[in-house]
């Protein structure tokens, strides 16, 4: 099993009753609330973690996320390009740039190329779906996100392996029609793909194109709805099984050197679900395309009703409630709701370990762990001290693990 | 036209594209495009306006019950499906109504092919930018609570919020898809085509440019602003409604619309 590691460089610093006064803390929240000097302090701390992983030998990961105190990463690239020159071992994982927010898919291959040459060959692309507030952010339209999605992967792709001169794309959403990208990339014919996504038929395309499936925070029933439909789309499609490298499950995780010690700094982590979530209607239940219509009676009204007929097709691509629901129900959890559910993975070196281990019989097996080991109020130095008892303690017994084949 | 539905609606067909249709009265005809949700076909104005008139209103594709075929998602598509319905009538010219976004359409339609549109009338239209670049004449309705949105739509939203409790299942799922296809038409450039206002002097039938003394969604000196572009546009103002003046005020709406088409 690969560790990867994970801090969103969040910005808990807004004073609590803005942050209640606030319908959302994401896209709206005025940006007179960030410090741009606590901000430098927390890239530099959260940088220095991404070095500190390259001592310890465990993988980094660089997200996107816009305007919100959840990430102050919203520029993907650039904190690639630091980590592509800075670390020397480790591979990174971009994911990633939000590629249906941005204009022109050949500028994102072509940074998504250099910091693979730049990192002599230690990159992995990840593709995210984005959503609900990053529309507003980006001035993006929601209802088209998943074609652009499928339309910027594939020009992506195109652009990183193509090695004879211009090419043309006049695509739905984009075109180019002149596309040769220089340096391209060091690994051939492209760094291995990923995408981070829990919705059934997203999925099932991505295991069609066999890419490393990633879920956030799904815990053991989403996880295995979405392998379930990413093993089936691939055998109904007649592709061969994958192995446990093509499924990654990320958690908030935290190792203490007691039990107590490591529940009690980890349940810090759940700022991320308490307060980084809120988001108001309209970049939510309110945003169109954010499920698909038959689900409006459910979302929409305030009052219980009966169950909606299910006697309409699923929007094709589109997500369906679970996605809003998923989140809606990650706010408010108590750290042992959270570790009951297997989002959070807490305590000693010991119980950390039994509770990995525990979800990854659970699933069938994954081949890719991505600890969210800092948010909220946790310390820089209690990060490290985290990061370090997991790469000492736990990371070697997971690392044992080998591939296998999933059926 | 040919079959009818339970609920009155009829079904058209043009090109490809099949329309669920609100017929409505005898005499000249109107073409109603609707606005940001469909026609409600229990709402009073068109009985009011059915007296006088022969109403027309399909349902937008993607609105109402009307599918949207694949890739038809842009007001370029929606523009050249009402120009091919207007062949499709047996009128040598229609009036043309348009609400809100609606109304955009119906002002296209006009640049478009004036030849065969009797008379024209625009209700709270969006379709033009008049304002500078950091002043937003339409309110961004996906980006604002549906509070907030609520508020600025009507003199008396305590009176005309939707009620998602009380609807149907239908009429919840068909106000969700209205949403959707009104965010995919007229997500960006937002509401408008920068080129129609340039446009907008080639309308030769008379108009009149009607609005909602209280609409927040766009304000009335934005109805000003565009009648002045239309030449020998009339604009008149309708007190005690909001962006949507033929549901709050539906008698003084068809009033004035009847004074219009019979001047």
């Amino acid at each position: 099993m690969e560790i990867w590691y994970h801090n969103e460089n969040p910005y808990p610093f807004v004073p609590q009753d803005v942050l209640d006064r606030a319908d959302s803390v994401r896209a709206s929240l005025p940006n007179r609330y960030c410090d741009p000097a606590i901000a430098a302090n927390l890239f530099e701390e959260t940088l220095d973690e991404f070095m500190l992983c390259d001592d310890l030998g465990i993988n980094v990961v660089a997200i996107e996320h816009h305007a919100g105190i959840n990430s102050l990463f919203g520029a993907n690239p650039l904190i690639l390009g630091i980590l592509a020159r800075q670390t020397r071992k480790v591979r990174i994982l971009s994911m990633g740039t939000l590629i249906s927010l941005r204009p022109d898919p050949v500028r994102v291959a072509e940074e998504y190329a250099t910091a693979d040459v730049i990192s002599r060959g230690r990159l992995d692309i990840g593709f995210v779906k984005s959503g609900a507030s990053e529309m507003a952010s980006n001035n993006a339209n929601p209802v088209t996100n998943i074609e652009r999605y499928w339309e910027a992967i594939d020009l992506v792709i195109k652009t990183l392996q193509h090695q004879d001169g211009p090419f043309s794309w006049e695509g739905k959403h984009f075109t180019h029609r002149h596309v040769n990208i220089w340096p391209r990339p060091w690994q051939q014919p492209h760094p291995p793909l990923w995408a981070a996504t829990g919705d059934p038929d997203t999925t099932s395309e991505v295991g069609r194109r066999g890419m490393v499936n990633v879920l956030v925070l799904r815990g053991e029933d989403g996880t295995k709805r979405a392998w379930s439909a990413y093993r089936q789309a691939r055998a109904e499609a007649g592709l061969p099984p994958v192995t446990t490298s093509n499924f990654a499950y990320a958690a908030l995780a935290y190792v203490g050197e007691t039990h107590e010690e490591g529940v009690a700094i980890g349940s810090k982590l759940l700022w991320f679900l308490n307060t980084s979530l809120k988001m108001a209607p309209q970049y939510a239940q309110f945003l169109p395309g954010a499920m698909a219509p038959q689900f409006a009676p459910q979302v929409y009204r305030t009052k219980p009703q009966p169950p909606v007929r299910s006697d309409k097709e699923t929007g094709a691509g589109k997500p369906v409630v679970s996605a809003i629901q998923n989140v809606g129900g990650l706010i408010g959890l108590t750290a042992e709701q959270a570790m009951a559910r297997q989002i959070l993975f807490a305590g000693s070196p010991d119980t950390v370990y039994q509770q990995i281990m525990d979800f990854y019989t659970n699933v069938g097996g994954f081949g890719h762990l991505v600890i969210i080991g800092r948010s909220g109020f946790m310390t820089h130095a209690e990060a490290e001290k985290g990061l370090k008892l997991f790469a000492k303690e736990v990371m070697p017994r997971l690392k044992e693990i080998p591939p296998r084949t999933v059926e | 036209m040919n079959d009818t539905d339970p609920s009155g609606m009829e079904w058209l067909s043009v090109g490809n594209s099949r329309l669920e249709v609100l017929r409505r009265g005898q005499g000249q005809p109107v073409l109603l495009l609707h606005g940001m949700q469909n026609i409600d076909p229990h709402a009073p104005f068109l009985d009011f306006l059915s007296r006088r008139v022969a109403i027309i209103a399909p349902s937008h594709p993607g609105f109402g019950h009307s599918p949207r075929p694949a890739d038809f998602d842009t007001v370029y598509d929606l523009v050249h499906l009402y120009l091919d319905l207007l062949n499709t009538l047996p009128y040598e010219k229609v009036t043309v109504m348009g609400c809100s976004f609606g109304g955009w359409l119906a002002a296209e339609l006009a640049v478009t092919c004036c030849h065969r549109i009797d008379r024209l009338v625009l209700v709270d239209a969006f379709g033009i930018k008049i304002s500078d670049r950091e002043t937003p004449d339409i309110l961004d309705v996906f980006n604002t609570s549906p509070q907030e949105v609520q508020r600025r739509s009507w003199h008396a939203p305590e009176q005309w919020t939707p009620d998602f409790n009380a609807m149907s299942d239908d009429a919840v799922v068909v106000r969700a898809q209205n949403w959707e296809s009104l965010c995919l038409y007229g997500w960006h450039p937002y509401m408008h085509n920068p080129q129609l206002k340039r446009w907008l002097h080639t309308i030769t039938c008379p108009t009149l440019v009607l609005w909602g003394a209280s609409d927040r969604i766009v304000e009335p000196s934005y109805g000003c602003a565009y009648s002045e572009l239309i030449p020998h546009a009339r604009f008149e103002v309708i007190a005690n409604a909001g962006h949507h003046p033929e549901i709050e005020q539906p008698a003084v709406f068809v009033d004035h619309v009847v004074r219009f088409l019979e001047a």
